[in-house]
């Protein structure tokens, strides 16, 4: 699959756009982070067809209620990584989904997922080995709980067994790792 | 400075970004980044690193997604420019409704039919009472014209036989026993009638075991003519038994019903022609 040619904007004239209710907003949008959010989503909404529309919901929400996103706040991604996230964990604790049962145990989704679409490595991903070297396993299964599968770190706590104390520790700490790496 | 380091080694900013935060906590550290630069660039260095995380983990949604979620949205887009102007916040829309007209019409209505039923009852009642009052007046004046009327027929009978001519009047006088006591009879022989002027009888009121009765002396025989009450308050013309011819009359005082023959000695009034 060619990926023709992808729109990209700096964040500033993305939001400036996006503020503008301009066309080619949406679709730098779309090519910038679509796949990083539908990573999020994949993860909690485990059937294919379900997390393909909590994407479209997520894009229609970012496109209608932008106004109420504010640059000072924080960076854009992260306002609308929290979207996506609390859809896609309305979605899986709405009546409809649980009745469907395509619900998984979260110990196996990780890596079901990860197994799922181990077809599409991609080149920025060549870091990923690195980046599992640094980041010790205690601190990455935490760091997945609440940034991927959306557990608050209470829950996270209880599923893990281990301390809240603990559990805000090997987060921070974890994500100083992630700092690191990154710089 | 030591404080903002504190605040940031709790964690609380890797909680935010992580949208695992309450909405105090949320404003509370808005409000710290606002503040404190330092803050501001820790929180930026951890969405950052978290963005690539999620860069690093991403997933490709397939290729047809792009196109349906696109359109999906550029369709409303569409709409959106059919109507350049951004519909006006709900709020332009919502015209203040003038306060609803206090319509106090019925309640003084309801008020005035009351006072005109309370008020009417009264009226009512009063009429019926006076009504009542003239009820009893018509009826007293009833009685009383129909006692004129009595009183002007009696008269009328009295004074046509006074003037009557075959009409002799003739006053008894009281006899020795009773020498104050007078009846007034008028006697007509061609018609054959005897009345007693009852108001001018003067006699000694009679006991209910006893009635005076009229006798009239033919050839020197008494013939009874009937009986009387002498009363006080007597008006009228008490017409007696017929008879053609009398010599006399005389009044007896008899036992009640009359006798056969007079009671000579309770002879009261005797009057001859």
């Amino acid at each position: 699959m060619s990926k023709k040619h992808k729109i990209s904007l700096s964040e500033d004239e993305l939001i400036l756009s996006l503020r503008n209710h301009e066309k080619i907003a949406i679709e730098a949008l779309y090519d910038m982070y679509s796949a990083s959010l539908y990573g999020v989503i994949s993860r909690i909404v485990i059937d294919t067809a379900i997390a393909e529309d909590v994407l479209q919901e997520t894009f229609v929400k970012i496109w209608h209620s932008f106004s109420s996103y504010s640059s000072e706040k924080g960076r854009l991604f992260t306002w609308m990584v929290n979207i996506a996230r609390n859809l896609a964990i309305d979605k899986i604790r709405s009546k409809d989904f649980k009745n469907q049962n395509k619900n998984q145990e979260i110990e196996n989704n990780v890596t079901f997922i990860d197994e799922q679409n181990n077809t599409v490595y991609k080149p920025e991903l060549m870091g990923v080995k690195d980046l599992v070297q640094t980041l010790k396993p205690e601190q990455k299964s935490i760091i997945d709980l609440v940034y991927f599968k959306g557990y608050t770190h209470v829950e996270a706590a209880d599923e893990l067994g281990i301390p809240l104390g603990t559990i805000k520790t090997r987060l921070r700490m974890g994500i100083q790792q992630l700092r690191k790496h990154f710089n | 400075m030591e404080d903002i380091k504190a605040y940031i080694e709790t964690g609380i900013l890797e909680l935010y970004v992580l949208g695992d935060v309450t909405p105090n906590e949320k404003i509370e550290v808005e409000e710290m980044a606002l503040k404190h630069p330092a803050i501001k660039a820790e929180l930026d260095e951890i969405e950052r690193s978290m963005e690539l995380y999620a860069k690093e983990n991403a997933v490709e949604p397939s290729e047809h997604l792009r196109g349906r979620i696109l359109g999906s949205i550029l369709t409303n887009f569409g709409d959106d420019n059919n109507f350049p102007e951004k519909p006006h916040p709900a709020q332009n829309n919502i015209i203040a409704l003038p306060a609803p007209k206090q319509n106090n019409f019925y309640k003084y209505a309801f008020a005035a039919s009351l006072a005109l039923l309370v008020s009417s009852s009264v009226a009512l009642v009063s009429v019926y009472s006076r009504l009542q009052q003239s009820n009893g007046q018509l009826v007293a004046l009833q009685l009383q014209n129909q006692h004129f009327t009595n009183r002007v027929n009696l008269m009328d009978r009295e004074l046509s036989i006074f003037r009557d001519p075959s009409f002799k009047l003739l006053k008894l006088q009281g006899t020795a026993k009773t020498p104050a006591s007078v009846v007034t009879l008028a006697f007509s022989p061609t018609k054959k009638k005897v009345m007693i002027d009852m108001s001018n009888v003067k006699l000694p009121q009679n006991d209910s075991n006893h009635q005076y009765q009229l006798w009239a002396l033919v050839g020197g025989k008494p013939v009874d003519l009937g009986v009387f009450d002498a009363k006080a308050d007597s008006t009228d013309m008490k017409e007696m038994k017929s008879i053609a011819l009398a010599d006399a009359f005389a009044v007896t005082l008899e036992p009640k019903g009359g006798s056969v023959n007079p009671t000579m000695d309770q002879m009261v009034v005797l009057g001859k022609f």
